[in-house]
């Protein structure tokens, strides 16, 4: 059964003051979250005693000021980072799409690349070539799919790496706010995959400032502050939703 | 030490297990550099070439033998250029993977083995050019290459661990990547790369006898040019590598986790 459960997890971390030949700075890390201490004895805490548990079908939003911790929420639940204490326990298989550009070379071509994200996920070749078509089809690339991917405007990279992120049915998806970035039909599109995925008794966990994404997306919403769980709550149906659903 | 060797090897297996995603990588890499040029990789061969003509040109003792000291230069460049590259591009490993790194769950061996596969194709080029050299100044295709082979095989061996080593010196001391820079630029000339090494001079007794890269060269230069198995340089050359695989081995095990915070 997949799930996710989180019991007060914590990250700290040091900030290091690196060894350099130049004058000390103040060098943050790659999270946010409260500096604690000082001189060289700087930790960061980026996630405070964060506990909540998720079930098949369920999905997560995110929210919370910058600096507040989602992406590194995201990356703890991703196994990025590893966290100083609680416990993380995941049963499913895990995707994410936190940067749309990972794995895609400017040179290659959209089917190229398709193959080599395909080998970071980890997918076998026989998997890949399955797969192939599906993703062109849904990425609707069309003949650009043979052009090379720095020829790709924003949204087409968005609509390859969404297609190609969700091409295998991940059990558990991790998304960072970038997926509000793409056109309207695409969102729209990308919204009734998710609905798919989550009908799958999948997981969906997204981090995002849009609150009408949240809404339309999530039915949990988790509000994140300086590392530390405000609130969470369940997202109310929208009316027309409730009504598509009732008999 | 125990739970460190656990963890470096758990991320070594695991990257051995995504072997095709560090294989298919270092080949973009290698065509990405050259998309687009009419001679594509053979600019790695061409590259050489001049290198070791200008050398063979400008620093051919007078009146020695001009074939021997060819083939000297020719394995001497092969060899010194694989470890400059391999060492300059170690120390910027992981600043240069940073969006992988803080974006996938990759073992950090990938990394380190996308380098050496990067690597190892432009020595391909590299050695091609050599051989090529080697037949036309002369020197005669003895069983006793299979022992420049097998040196040549070492330093292979070496390598994932001298980049793992080099990419933590980097990460964690980010100033080591203009220092290592400039060694390795100036480490050319403490070599016996293009220099015969006479052993009357006192700067260049040092220069040999405690520059480990001196010994790195001669596992692959002495059979070829006296047909003798260097037995004192492959002792060094293995004793330095084992060092350096276990130094390796303890970063790896030990700071991996934290590498994702220090990019």
């Amino acid at each position: 059964m997949v799930s996710i459960k989180l019991d007060n997890v914590s990250l700290i971390y040091k900030l290091h003051e690196k060894l350099t030949l130049s004058a000390p700075d103040r060098r943050l890390g790659p999270t946010g979250g409260k500096i604690e201490g000082a001189g060289r004895k700087q930790f960061v805490q980026a996630l405070d005693s964060v506990g909540f548990e998720l079930k098949a079908g369920e999905r997560l939003g995110l929210v919370g000021p910058n600096g507040a911790g989602k992406t590194t929420l995201l990356k703890v639940l991703y196994g990025i980072y590893e966290p100083s204490g609680g416990s993380v326990a995941i049963e499913g298989k895990v995707d994410a799409l936190f940067n749309i550009n990972i794995g895609f070379r400017r040179e290659a071509t959209g089917r190229r690349n398709i193959v080599l994200r395909g080998l970071i996920n980890g997918w076998s070749e026989a998997e890949i070539e399955e797969k192939m078509e599906d993703i062109i089809a849904f990425s609707e690339l069309g003949d650009f799919i043979d052009l090379p991917f720095k020829a790709y405007s924003q949204g087409m990279a968005a609509r390859l790496a969404f297609s190609v992120a969700t091409a295998l049915d991940p059990e558990i998806l991790l998304m960072d706010e970038w997926i509000g970035a793409g056109d309207a039909s695409f969102q729209e599109k990308a919204k009734r995959r998710m609905d798919e995925l989550a009908e799958k008794a999948g997981i969906i966990v997204l981090a995002s400032h849009s609150e009408s994404l949240i809404q339309s997306v999530c039915t949990k919403r988790l509000t994140l502050k300086g590392g530390r769980v405000e609130s969470l709550t369940a997202v109310p149906v929208k009316p027309a939703e409730a009504a598509s659903a009732s008999p | 030490m125990i739970s460190a060797l656990n963890n470096a090897l758990d991320d070594i297996f695991g990257a051995m297990r995504l072997r095709r995603v560090w294989i298919a990588l270092a080949h973009e890499d290698i065509g990405d550099q050259h998309r687009r040029t009419t001679l594509g990789p053979l600019w790695l061969l061409v590259n050489y070439l001049a290198f070791v003509g200008t050398f063979v040109f400008v620093f051919q003792p007078a009146g020695k033998d001009a074939a021997g000291y060819s083939a000297y230069v020719a394995i001497g460049l092969m060899v010194w250029f694989y470890l400059m590259e391999v060492i300059s591009l170690s120390v910027s490993l992981f600043k240069r993977e940073e969006s992988f790194i803080e974006g996938t769950t990759l073992p950090l061996f990938v990394y380190v083995m996308r380098l050496t596969v990067q690597s190892a194709i432009r020595a391909g080029y590299a050695i091609a050019g050599c051989i090529v050299i080697l037949l036309l100044s002369g020197s005669e295709l003895t069983m006793a290459w299979l022992w420049s082979l097998v040196g040549l095989l070492l330093i292979l061996l070496a390598t994932p661990a001298l980049i793992t080593v080099f990419a933590f010196t980097g990460a964690f001391f980010p100033d080591s990547e203009f220092i290592v820079g400039n060694l390795m630029r100036v480490g050319m000339f403490f070599t016996p790369v293009f220099w015969v090494y006479n052993g009357k001079d006192a700067i260049q007794r040092y220069a040999y006898q405690w520059n480990p890269f001196a010994y790195f060269l001669d596992v692959a230069r002495i059979p070829i040019l006296s047909g003798q198995f260097p037995g004192n340089a492959f002792a060094v050359t293995g004793t330095v590598a084992l060092v350096m695989w276990a130094t390796a081995l303890l970063l790896l095990g030990r700071y991996r986790r934290q590498i994702v915070f220090l990019i």
